[in-house]
């Protein structure tokens, strides 16, 4: 205890020091500067802090039900599970570029877009999780109640929806910096107050005792939730999830399946646009896209144009993504081996996802380098941490009876993670590469828009800032179907590889 | 339709208006603004035509409506969420070009101020100074540099550009030698950290591109003539106001938008630097927001260099003439 109190003071002391030596080069505010401002700010940081967290909050209920709902239906209604997943992997690939001033011009003034926003953020890596959770029930159990002649609604309130709880908890954990992220960017499409207004002000104005209080305030609350709802888990008296995210994609299924959510989610983008009618002038239409990149004039030169920009991005982000999938199996691994780590691991992981990407990414890329490393790190950055949580869920459930072999033998901590709870985790990381896909888009783009000034990021910021929305939306599309692919890629990797490891999770 | 308790000036010119304008019998007409930014003294004026009462008299309720990183102005113009936007003439030019039907109502910066910003001991005073130097900008910003460049007869290859985040940072930590910024916000953040910013304004070296100007849809001309009559009215006896008294527009800001995190001093000193940008003796002489055949045909031409060409009509002087007239 009083070992881990010096530690804490020696750390500040340290930062302390660092800060007061690099004073005249605006990198670091020192702890001391971030207490002052939090003294003299305390009543603007309350308010801006409650405006941010409701809309979070908010955010966060729609999100997570939008996404239990997805994963029920496709329970309930199988073949609309490639359905779900096509639409809940687009809505957290959309820009904010793109959705800002849609969602603004939608719902006026107030806090509509920062609660889409969040919601948004939160859809996809709930659904992913819950449908694991919903499936992963004993045979027997089913077999049980079909047996009593109960039908598919009783297999869902009796046993489905018991089994998926452990998994949702773990889902909201991963939700509830996202939604607080979703918030704060939310408030850049036009809000008076918040966090996320605050944040951008102190980066102009160079304020960095501003800069670092709202990131550790960000950092701080995401914390606070992603603990709080963990100690709900355990309240409920939840075992961790047994076999959390291993369910692999749906076998394919063919390209006709895919085709056809494809078609099902080209549909919605148009009629949603027609129902709200949007101008055409910033909301493009698919069917606008298609004019755009083959059937108008010059349609050419815009694909040549987004074709360049997305092999510059991909050089970005597919290092970046291996990178950060790495990065966090590698501390789940060393977790595993000390565990003691744990309390200094976890909370530095929650708070790199919270504090927003525009005040962090300029910190990495100066430290790092604009060319390569520096946005290859801060997309590794944006993804270690769902790899992290997942690979150390799949660690836990390494069967007790082969744990207990090892043991028996007398086997080393290396031996066992090696032999036993890395090829546990298998299943969680193929899962959480797939959660990772939007929020390595996410990272590339934000990365490319304020350091680097190539790929898509940079793209999408230009032709917004001259109303070229034929090009964004191109570029958004483009996303999306990068984002399908890299999905099917990982999703057919890991048949192969689970095959051969886990077989039992391939089972349906 | 604020609290605000009206000052003596305020209150004579509630009576004054009072007196003036027949007792409308109909509510008041709802009509939004879209700013180009977060809350802050560079709309003071419109802040100080909200608080007076200059818009509740002449019947209208505006909704001031904050802009953003992500908030593009043309998109709620547009879809008519906003009766008029505040863009800027290279803005509005490329939306015209991509098919949105805008008119330029008004001119608030009469200079462009855009501006090259550096430290004392590597200054940039003039553009030929830019040669060798490494200038921070956004990549979106590049047709700006080259117009520059093209004015000024300098080879744009001879600058490196990195591209940065708009921050001064970059300058301070010594990656670059140069920003492209505005002369109001990022060398004022300098100023108030206790360096000492060079600043070299583009509209002191031929780059004439119109800046918060006043945006709205040929259709509400057509349509809503009165209202942007009254909404112009109100912000050209806002502006007028803030002329006189630009420290007081930035109390007035802090005090109307406290959640903002707006520090008073910093927006003193901005509300300062934007004076000469924003009245000239032309404004003086003609009115608040005025533009010339001159000063439009310059516009033209800078514009075409920055390879957004329009035409004079998309300047629109009806509103105005009614308004100073």
């Amino acid at each position: 205890m009083i070992i881990r109190l010096a530690s804490v003071v020696a750390l500040l002391l340290a930062w302390q020091l660092g800060a007061q030596a690099s004073a005249g080069r605006f990198v670091i505010a020192a702890p001391s500067q971030i207490a002052l401002y939090v003294m003299e700010h305390a009543g603007l940081l309350w308010r801006a802090t409650g405006v941010t967290g409701w809309a979070a909050l908010q955010g966060f209920v729609w999100g997570n039900l939008a996404g239990v709902l997805l994963a029920l239906l496709s329970v309930l209604v199988p073949r609309s599970e490639r359905g779900s997943l096509t639409l809940a992997l687009l809505l957290a690939c959309l820009p904010l570029v793109a959705t800002g001033p849609i969602l603004r011009v939608l719902y006026g003034p107030g806090q509509g877009p920062q609660i889409t926003l969040a919601a948004l953020a939160v859809v996809y890596t709930t659904f992913l999780p819950v449908l694991v959770g919903l499936r992963a029930l004993p045979q027997g159990w089913a077999d049980l109640i079909r047996s009593y002649g109960r039908g598919p609604l009783a297999l869902l309130a009796l046993v489905r929806l018991p089994a998926a709880l452990p998994y949702l908890i773990a889902g909201l954990q991963i939700a509830a910096p996202a939604a607080f992220l979703g918030a704060m960017v939310g408030e850049f499409t036009g809000a008076e107050r918040g966090l996320g207004v605050l944040t951008v002000r102190a980066l102009r104005a160079l304020d960095l005792p501003a800069t670092w209080t709202i990131a550790a305030l960000a950092a701080a609350l995401s914390l606070a939730a992603f603990a709080g709802i963990g100690a709900l888990g355990r309240r409920l008296d939840l075992a961790p999830p047994e076999i959390l995210l291993a369910r692999p994609a749906p076998r394919s299924g063919g390209l006709g399946e895919a085709g056809a959510a494809l078609l099902v989610a080209l549909l919605l983008w148009h009629i949603a646009m027609e129902a709200f009618d949007l101008p055409r002038f910033f909301a493009k239409r698919p069917g606008d896209v298609w004019d755009y990149l083959v059937a108008a004039p010059g349609a050419e030169a815009h694909r040549a144009k987004l074709g360049a920009a997305l092999g510059q991005t991909l050089a970005v982000a597919l290092p970046g993504y291996l990178a950060g999938l790495a990065l966090g199996a590698v501390l789940a691994a060393g977790l595993v081996l000390a565990p003691g780590l744990a309390a200094l691991v976890m909370p530095l992981s929650v708070a790199l996802r919270a504090i927003p990407i525009i005040a962090t990414a300029p910190l990495i890329v100066w430290a790092l380098g604009r060319d390569v490393a520096g946005p290859v790190t801060v997309v590794a950055v944006m993804i270690f941490f769902p790899t992290l949580i997942a690979c150390l869920h799949g660690a836990a459930r390494t069967p007790r009876a082969v744990l207990d072999l090892f043991d028996s033998y007398d086997a080393g901590a290396w031996r066992k993670l090696l032999l036993a709870q890395l090829p546990a985790m298998l299943p969680a990381l193929f899962a959480s590469a797939r959660m990772a896909v939007p929020a390595a888009i996410l990272a590339v783009t934000t990365a490319e828009w304020l350091a680097t000034g190539r790929g898509i990021g940079a793209l999408m910021a230009t032709v917004a800032s001259t109303s070229d929305y034929g090009m964004l939306w191109s570029a958004v599309a483009v996303i999306g179907l990068a984002a399908l692919a890299t999905h099917a890629v990982i999703a057919a990797l890991e048949r192969a590889v689970l095959s051969r490891t886990n077989p039992e999770q391939l089972a349906r | 339709m604020t609290l605000i308790r009206p000052s003596r000036r305020e209150a004579l010119a509630l009576g004054a208006a009072a007196l003036l304008t027949p007792r409308l019998a109909r509510a008041a007409t709802p009509v939004t603004l879209q700013l180009s930014w977060l809350h802050s003294v560079q709309f003071g004026g419109s802040y100080i035509a909200q608080s007076a009462g200059y818009w509740s008299n002449a019947g209208l309720d505006v909704s001031l409506l904050p802009g953003g990183p992500n908030a593009p102005v043309e998109p709620p113009v547009v879809a008519g969420t906003a009766l008029v936007g505040i863009s800027a003439a290279d803005y509005t030019a490329a939306a015209v070009n991509q098919g949105a039907p805008f008119r330029i109502i008004g001119v608030a910066m009469q200079k462009n101020p855009f501006a090259i910003a550096s430290l004392p001991g590597n200054p940039v005073n003039t553009p030929a100074d830019l040669v060798g130097k490494r200038l921070g900008m956004a990549l979106a910003n590049m047709p700006v540099l080259e117009a520059l460049c093209a004015l000024n007869d300098i080879d744009v290859a001879g600058i490196e550009v990195v591209p940065t985040q708009y921050d001064a940072a970059p300058l301070v930590q010594g990656q670059v030698d140069c920003l492209l910024c505005w002369a109001t916000d990022l060398p004022v953040a300098m100023t108030m950290q206790g360096l000492d910013p060079v600043t070299m304004l583009l509209a002191d070296h031929g780059y004439a591109v119109h800046s918060q100007t006043y945006i709205a849809t040929e259709a509400s001309l057509k349509d809503r003539r009165p209202e942007l009559v009254a909404l112009m009215k109100g912000e050209t006896m806002g502006w007028t106001d803030y002329e006189a008294g630009p420290e007081a527009a930035a109390d007035l800001t802090v005090q109307m938008y406290p959640d903002a995190g707006l520090d008073i001093e910093t927006q003193k000193m901005q509300a300062l630097r934007q004076v000469p940008l924003m009245f000239s003796d032309l404004t003086r002489a003609q009115g608040f927001g005025w533009f010339t055949d001159e000063t439009v045909a310059a516009n033209v031409d800078t514009l075409a260099l920055l390879g957004k060409p329009v035409s004079a009509d998309l300047w629109d002087r009806s509103i105005l003439e009614e308004v100073h007239g």
